[in-house]
């Protein structure tokens, strides 16, 4: 571990983008229900985005009142879980709190995440009873049936960003854009604990929300990195190959059959375009297949810097029968760093 | 001759452990085991070792990995490793697999030579003997063979046997038992192998970049004691994938281009017949060729420009990456000039 930091302290790690409560109110609210949970803390806002002049001056007028605030601000529009990466770097805890810019679940309730800590390395709040509209609910249903679809691990609610972590979990998964959303999955594909904590939702996140077409895009976007890089990360030419292999075949077929009609049964080709399409496939399964083989290669000549396992401990024990032990006598060392981690940091 | 490859540098993290906690000089040997759910296994394992190695006289280490065990493996192996300080115990945080079990031993490992078993009390310690003469022939990697195997014949052994034939003919490599764990590696050469994926079952095949000198020794094979088999037959279209990646990588490591250019040759026949035919079947004033022939030999031929670049982007990712030609064939070399390995 890298930094010095101290073992009881709290870093709360609220990064601001495009929806925000208005900030000072949002401080209150946090500063109440960290300062109840008695133990040290402190606040690290990072604004994401184009400059946010007036957010800025009054959290500088916050820390100038000897609040235990830390304001970083982004040149521009980096992505949640970029900011949240940035904002880790400033962090002293050895626990990490991660909180939205708005009220998302009740303050009071961010004791419970803090609790769950005892048994998990990651503590994934939960909306919950949660209060939306139909449609939100059906879309929330859907997104969340399709991710565990697609991933296999089950997870109730994503969305919500009031989460608790050790230390060690931000040090090992790295993530980029928005993925600090699937950050429990991929914790969890680590081999971290990973707890669910039922949280009350603020009155404040109870309106609906409307998205733009653009954001559906790029949650399935999302969805299918997160597809990829949980299932084929060391494999590329599992996927593409099956991709490329099924066009290929399909494409072969449908030419075989041309063949054959146009040889034997004197079926005319030249006035429809099918001959056209048993190409197209053939050739583009060809190139999907020959993609998984490049992707392989970038595997196989990166594997010795991206270990495929992370070591919990090596025990070794000197002398015969002797107490002192080696390496670290049973405690943490030689930690590797995952493929996981590596590659989603880009 | 010439300086050392920038990329050169051997990934040694078992000898800065040795640097690092003091342990004595690497010893001659270290046979590495990956358990998996073996909580009755590793006690007799453990003894069985012993007593096949302590008479020849040598130095050696246990590496025992666990991979992720929900059963009482750890806590067994943690106290055997109490009492012998020659075991090496790596404890993974989840289930990983064979093959990082595998890897993690190799690269935990000090040892000359490293000798790798199952946890399953399948192979025999006491065949290790007859592994050290061979290595000492100057054998690079010996491989058991278990020439009796004791398990199920329609599930096991013929899909094995059909796999090995396989492996064989693509990759060149002919060993007549690919699924064997008990096998011997020289340490500096398997150490620089890439592993990873599912690929314990092709070392001796990816080792083949390096150009080994591959021996077969017979093995002795017991029935399963404990446990449960954890293989299952679903596993040919995996074993086929994981094949092409060998032959690939394989040849890649001369030529990426090249090996994309023979993938081309096939498209770019097709098509220049099919655009040549097209345009011949035009007749003069005829307003239209043939649109399905000259269509086709447009796609066909675009692909293929398609594939080369493919290649070429090859060429790029395989200069950046850290596997070196170079480095493979410094491994197995052999010189009569004093020659210096570099740091």
């Amino acid at each position: 571990m890298t930094h010095a930091h101290s073992l009881s302290l709290v870093s709360v790690i609220v990064p601001v983008g495009e929806r925000k409560s208005p900030i000072g109110a949002l401080y209150a609210e946090y500063k109440a229900a960290l300062s109840t949970l008695g133990i040290p803390y402190e606040l690290i806002f990072v604004l994401d985005g184009p400059p946010q002049p007036a957010v800025e001056g009054v959290l500088a007028q916050l820390a100038a009142h000897g609040e235990p605030i830390t304001i970083v601000s982004l040149a521009r529009y980096f992505g949640e879980a970029t900011a949240l990466m940035i904002g880790f770097e400033h962090a002293m805890g050895s626990v990490i709190l991660t909180l939205p810019a708005y009220l998302q679940v009740e303050g009071g309730e961010i004791g419970k995440l803090l609790a769950a800590l005892g048994e998990a390395d990651l503590a994934v709040g939960y909306r919950e009873p949660r209060e939306s509209s139909w449609f939100q609910s059906l879309r929330q249903l859907a997104y969340h049936g399709l991710l565990r679809f697609v991933t296999r691990l089950s997870f109730r609610d994503l969305g919500c960003n009031a989460r608790a972590f050790n230390r060690k979990v931000l040090e090992e998964v790295h993530l980029y854009g928005d993925q600090q959303r699937f950050l429990p999955l991929l914790a969890e594909r680590q081999g971290f604990r990973v707890k669910q904590v039922a949280l009350r939702q603020s009155k404040g996140d109870r309106h609906a929300e409307t998205y733009r077409p653009r954001t559906y895009t790029r949650g399935l976007i999302d969805i299918f990195t997160v597809f990829f890089l949980v299932r084929f990360t060391k494999k590329p030419l599992r996927f593409f190959g099956m991709i490329g292999v099924a066009m290929g075949a399909l494409g072969l077929l449908e030419m075989l059959y041309l063949i054959v009609d146009r040889i034997f049964f004197h079926a005319p080709l030249a006035d429809r375009p099918a001959i056209l399409l048993a190409s197209l496939l053939i050739v583009l399964g060809v190139q999907v297949f020959a993609l998984g083989l490049l992707g392989e290669l970038i595997i196989f000549t990166h594997a010795a810097e991206h270990k495929d396992y992370k070591v919990d401990r090596v025990i070794q024990y000197a002398g015969a029968g002797g107490e002192r032990a080696a390496p670290g006598g049973g405690l943490r060392s030689g930690e590797k760093s995952d493929v996981v981690s590596s590659s989603l940091s880009g | 001759m010439g300086k050392p490859s920038a990329y050169a540098k051997l990934p040694r993290p078992a000898l800065r452990l040795t640097e690092k906690f003091g342990l004595p000089a690497p010893p001659k040997l270290s046979v590495i085991v990956p358990f998996y759910n073996e909580e009755d296994s590793i006690g007799p394992m453990h003894a069985a070792i012993v007593a096949a190695l302590d008479p020849l006289g040598i130095a050696y280490e246990m590496v025992f990995v666990d991979d992720g065990s929900r059963d009482a493996t750890a806590q067994r192996t943690e106290e055997i490793a109490r009492r012998d300080p020659r075991v090496r115990f790596v404890k993974f945080r989840r289930n990983y697999g064979q093959t990082a079990a595998m890897a993690a031993g190799i690269e935990y490992a000090t040892g000359e030579i490293l000798v790798t078993m199952d946890g399953d009390l399948q192979n025999d310690p006491a065949d290790i003997e007859l592994f050290l003469d061979k290595m000492a022939e100057g054998y690079d990697i010996v491989v058991g063979w278990r020439h009796k195997r004791q398990d199920k014949l329609v599930s096991r052994k013929i899909p094995s046997k059909i796999a090995n034939w396989l492996i064989g003919k693509v990759t060149g490599v002919q060993i007549t038992d690919n699924g064997c764990s008990l096998k011997a590696f020289r340490g500096s050469l398997i150490k620089r192998i890439p592993l990873y994926s599912e690929m314990h079952r092709f070392i001796p095949a990816i080792a083949s970049i390096a150009g080994p000198r591959i021996a077969e020794i017979k093995v002795r094979h017991h029935a399963r004691q404990f446990g449960s088999s954890k293989y299952g037959l679903s596993r040919i279209y995996k074993v086929l994938l994981d094949l092409m990646v060998i032959k690939t990588v394989a040849s890649f490591t001369s030529r990426p281009l090249l090996w994309f250019a023979l993938l081309c040759w096939p498209l770019m026949i097709i098509g220049s017949v099919a655009l040549i035919g097209g345009l011949f079947a035009a007749q003069p004033g005829d307003a239209g060729m043939s649109l399905p022939l000259t269509g086709t030999g447009i796609i066909f031929l675009g692909a293929s420009v398609m594939l080369l670049a493919s290649g070429t982007l090859g060429e790029l990712i395989y200069r950046l990456g850290d596997v070196r030609p170079e480095d493979f064939a410094r491994l197995t070399m052999k010189s009569n000039a004093s020659h210096k390995v570099p740091k």
